[in-house]
């Protein structure tokens, strides 16, 4: 018998898909989406749609398929759920991915997180007004983070406000999952949808400016001026990573929160729907507001530099500038970040839960004393991201945790699921208590196009950067010991739960042996 | 936007609405019950 049979689910289905959703909406959706659309205009959309289609829904349900099918088993993450899926000792192993990943990626984007609530604040009590170009706002945001010529980045503001994201996360991780996770997503995604829409309709009713429209913003992801960059796998890399990482798919905690469901709880239509909420707040509120603007404010040329400039560049230098010269901009500019800071949160209490339930389910930690152990290893683990930033430990993390193993892990267990599992079982396991019947298509597609298309683009992805990632190209003398910092913990993390498992298995085999079906145990 | 950016603009947000309408209309047409084993 499961000793995780009576633990409560979620407490209703809006519940469930607002948290779903809240776990793919993120800050990628308003500030990483407009940033790799743009350079490649409409063409951008044509593989992005695609993978969409042919990647990102159906490994939506796999994964709610494999969480819903190991949940039923009392596992509530990964190593579990792929131990019931492959009955051989080295699948476990590979859902070390699924917990690994989140919890790396959650390390700096909790910090990520509290940048948006310190700029919250900053933009309430109008602490940078006055600051009118991106240049001087740019400034600010070094200052905010506290970089300078030393080897620490420190600034105590920064900080104050991470601390606060951190306790917001470790609070929600401890509580259960229907007065914890379940009740802030309830509240946040509704607060995040307003906000978004509160966003868009001002940008697009803002007026001309030297000649200069919204619709010359939107059309810079919207037109297609040369359809030859389609031939570039560059293009493809950049939309199909974005569909990885916008679905949150190949990291775990879709596995995680889908291990909370009934055997006969409907999977194909709440995935489908959360997947559709993420497409809404990424591809209409987040096309519609950041680069609009700013091409309205600066140009198209000078947009695009600062896209080039990276990801936060046009969240927290542009359109700081633009809502000081929008009337009622302050009201506006609270709202954007309160936005970022929401999206960001819906997002990181997801990224833990795979590590808790491990620690819960199979080490057999009770979830309080797991929650206080993880919250104390994170945020020691937090604090060379916080301190060394400059350094580019973050951007080492993101690289193999956020942007690359995430496209190994979804490839991996797309093979395993549509192939080792096998998909006759897949599909059955799939549409248990369906309340939508997925086209027979999607059987194909699932079984053939979507664990091909998952490996060529882990192949891609390895010619395109890998090499030169892992023998650190370009990477100046001085920060080579902070990047082997970044690596010794994510080596670090991944002992650890290769012991985890090793022990599990050994301390209580009856448990991993248990052949009772899903939804028929006592 | 030229004519044709609009269209293809249109369609997919479109698409999106519709079938996010879709799947939410079923969903609470059906009823909200709760989850948990």
């Amino acid at each position: 018998m499961s000793h995780r049979v009576h633990r409560e689910g979620w407490a209703t289905r809006f519940g469930l898909i607002m948290a779903m959703a809240g776990n793919a909406v993120g800050l990628g959706n308003f500030l990483r989406f407009p940033g790799k659309a743009m350079p490649y205009g409409g063409a951008f959309m044509v593989p992005y749609l695609l993978a969409l289609c042919l990647l990102g829904i159906p490994l939506m349900w796999m994964e709610w398929t494999i969480g819903r099918h190991g949940g039923g088993y009392g596992h509530g993450s990964t190593p579990g759920m792929f131990d019931k899926l492959w009955r051989r000792r080295i699948s476990k192993y590979i859902g070390i991915f699924g917990i690994l990943l989140p919890a790396m990626v959650g390390i700096y984007y909790i910090y990520i997180e509290s940048w948006a609530l310190g700029y919250a604040w900053n933009t309430i009590a109008g602490t940078y007004w006055g600051k009118t170009s991106h240049g001087e706002m740019a400034e600010v945001f070094g200052k905010y983070l506290g970089i300078g010529s030393g080897p620490v980045t420190f600034s105590a503001e920064a900080y104050f406000f991470f601390l606060i994201a951190f306790c917001l996360n470790a609070v929600i991780m401890s509580l259960s999952i229907s007065k914890g996770i379940e009740v802030v997503a309830k509240y946040a995604m509704p607060a995040l949808f307003i906000l978004g829409i509160i966003l868009a309709g001002r940008v697009l009713t803002l007026p001309s400016i030297e000649g200069r429209s919204v619709t010359d913003g939107l059309a810079q992801i919207w037109r297609v001026d040369d359809w030859s960059v389609l031939l570039s796998s560059k293009v493809w890399i950049a939309a199909t990573g974005q569909i990885f990482f916008t679905l949150s798919v190949g990291l775990g905690m879709v596995h995680s929160y889908a291990s909370y469901l009934k055997k006969r709880e409907d999977i194909t239509l709440s995935g489908l729907a959360a997947v559709s909420t993420n497409e809404f707040v990424e591809v209409i509120l987040g096309s519609t507001i950041a680069i609009p603007a700013a091409v309205l404010f600066f140009g198209v040329i000078q947009t695009k530099e600062i896209v080039a400039g990276g990801t936060f560049a046009i969240g927290f230098h542009a359109l700081p500038v633009i809502f000081q010269q929008m009337p009622a901009g302050q009201f506006f500019g609270t709202c954007w970040f309160i936005l970022l800071f929401l999206a960001g949160l819906t997002s990181s209490m997801a990224m833990f839960t795979p590590l808790l339930l491990f620690l819960e389910d199979e080490l057999r930690i009770p979830r309080k004393k797991a929650a206080v152990g993880i919250s104390v290893v994170v945020f020691i683990l937090m604090q060379p991201v916080v301190l060394f930033m400059q350094h580019g430990v973050m951007d080492e993390l993101d690289y193999w945790m956020g942007d690359f193993f995430l496209v190994v892990f979804g490839a991996l267990e797309a093979v395993v699921f549509a192939w080792l599992f096998g998909m006759d079982r897949g599909w059955k396991e799939m549409h248990l208590g369906a309340d939508l019947q997925v086209p027979g298509v999607f059987y194909y597609i699932m079984k053939y196009v979507t664990p091909v298309y998952a490996v060529v683009l882990v192949v891609w992805s390895a010619q395109d950067s890998v090499l030169d990632k892992l023998l650190m190209k370009g990477v100046a003398p001085e920060n080579v010991p902070y990047l082997w910092l970044a690596r010794a913990m994510i080596l670090g993390m991944t002992a650890f739960l290769a012991w985890g498992i090793w022990h599990a298995w050994r301390s209580h085999p009856k448990f991993f042996e248990d052949t009772t079906l899903p939804g028929e145990l006592p | 936007m030229t004519l044709l950016s609009w269209i293809y603009m249109s369609v997919v947000w479109t698409v999106i609405l519709a079938v996010t309408g879709y799947c939410f209309y079923r969903i609470f047409t059906k009823g909200n019950n709760g989850s948990g084993r």
